[in-house]
């Protein structure tokens, strides 16, 4: 873990050095070098810039807002992922698969969710044999559901999506965090 | 369908175990409820179900977050608050 902070640190001090402040140095993490710093600074004042670009075309959408339908926050939850996925720059499989179907999105999760529930009650009853646990691939399973895109990877491609989107969504989360707390005091301030 | 089922799990034991164990421990770092105990007895199972915990969290998060966004961009004019976004931004 604190191999992460100084990869973290070193991007913001060492910017002579590292021509490519994309490359994560080797000190003990073997990750593919070519992923996205999620927990840099930088990064995250780009994500936060292409998520303020993008928020305002919801903007200029909504502006009469309507009153009848007050979707605007799931508007706002599907852009703030697809800028995420575009700043993963589609190296990973979740963030090809967030630019691949903005659309139907939704809507296919809730359908999913009514169509899984009727089949697990029919496909277990096969006696297997214990490779590899089936409580553990049970769990595996859920989490194949909940990363975009990943419902039939093999177990270990599954795990580094996982680890990528998790470092993914606690930058997404400290963004939009700091915006709106930006938004809460810059209201204050134009009211004053 | 037995058969598919065996032959499934016999083409994943291809990968190794220790591989597994390595993703494990690395999923195992990025959790915090996880990270923050001690972390020996951790079995492969409960960091799934932690790490699932987790992503259902984030998602609660950002849902919300998404939620009170709107709702300020909604009272807000758009061309002072990105100004205003990207102004704290240059001056970080």
């Amino acid at each position: 873990m604190s191999s992460l902070q100084s990869n973290a640190d070193s991007t913001n001090s060492e910017p002579l050095q590292r021509s490519n402040p994309k490359k994560r140095r080797k000190i003990g993490h073997t990750n593919s070098p070519t992923l996205v710093p999620w927990r840099s600074d930088t990064q995250q004042r780009i994500y936060s810039s292409k998520l303020a670009h993008a928020l305002r075309h919801v903007l200029r959408r909504n502006h009469p807002p309507p009153p009848a339908k007050s979707n605007t926050g799931r508007e706002v939850r599907e852009t703030a992922d697809r800028v995420l996925a575009a700043t993963a720059k589609g190296r990973t499989r979740w963030s090809r698969a967030i630019l691949a179907s903005p659309l139907n999105r939704w809507k296919l999760r809730r359908m999913h969710k009514k169509v899984r529930k009727a089949a697990t009650g029919l496909a277990k009853r096969s006696p297997e044999t214990r490779r590899r646990l089936p409580v553990v691939q049970k769990k595996a399973r859920v989490l194949g559901r909940l990363v975009p895109g990943c419902r039939k990877l093999s177990f270990p491609n599954l795990l580094e999506e996982a680890t990528d989107y998790i470092s993914a969504l606690e930058m997404q989360v400290r963004a939009m965090t700091a915006l709106t707390e930006l938004l809460t005091g810059g209201t204050s301030h134009a009211s004053a | 369908m037995s058969s598919r089922r065996s032959r499934q799990q016999s083409g994943s034991s291809r990968i190794s175990d220790d591989q597994i164990i390595e993703l494990v421990s690395k999923l195992r770092q990025l959790v915090p409820e996880i990270r923050d105990r001690r972390s020996d007895k951790v079995s492969a199972s409960k960091v799934l179900q932690e790490t699932c915990n987790y992503i259902r969290n984030l998602h609660r998060e950002v849902d919300d977050l998404s939620e009170r966004l709107s709702q300020l961009l909604a009272t807000i004019d758009a061309d002072s608050a990105e100004a205003s976004i990207i102004r704290s931004l240059i001056n970080q």
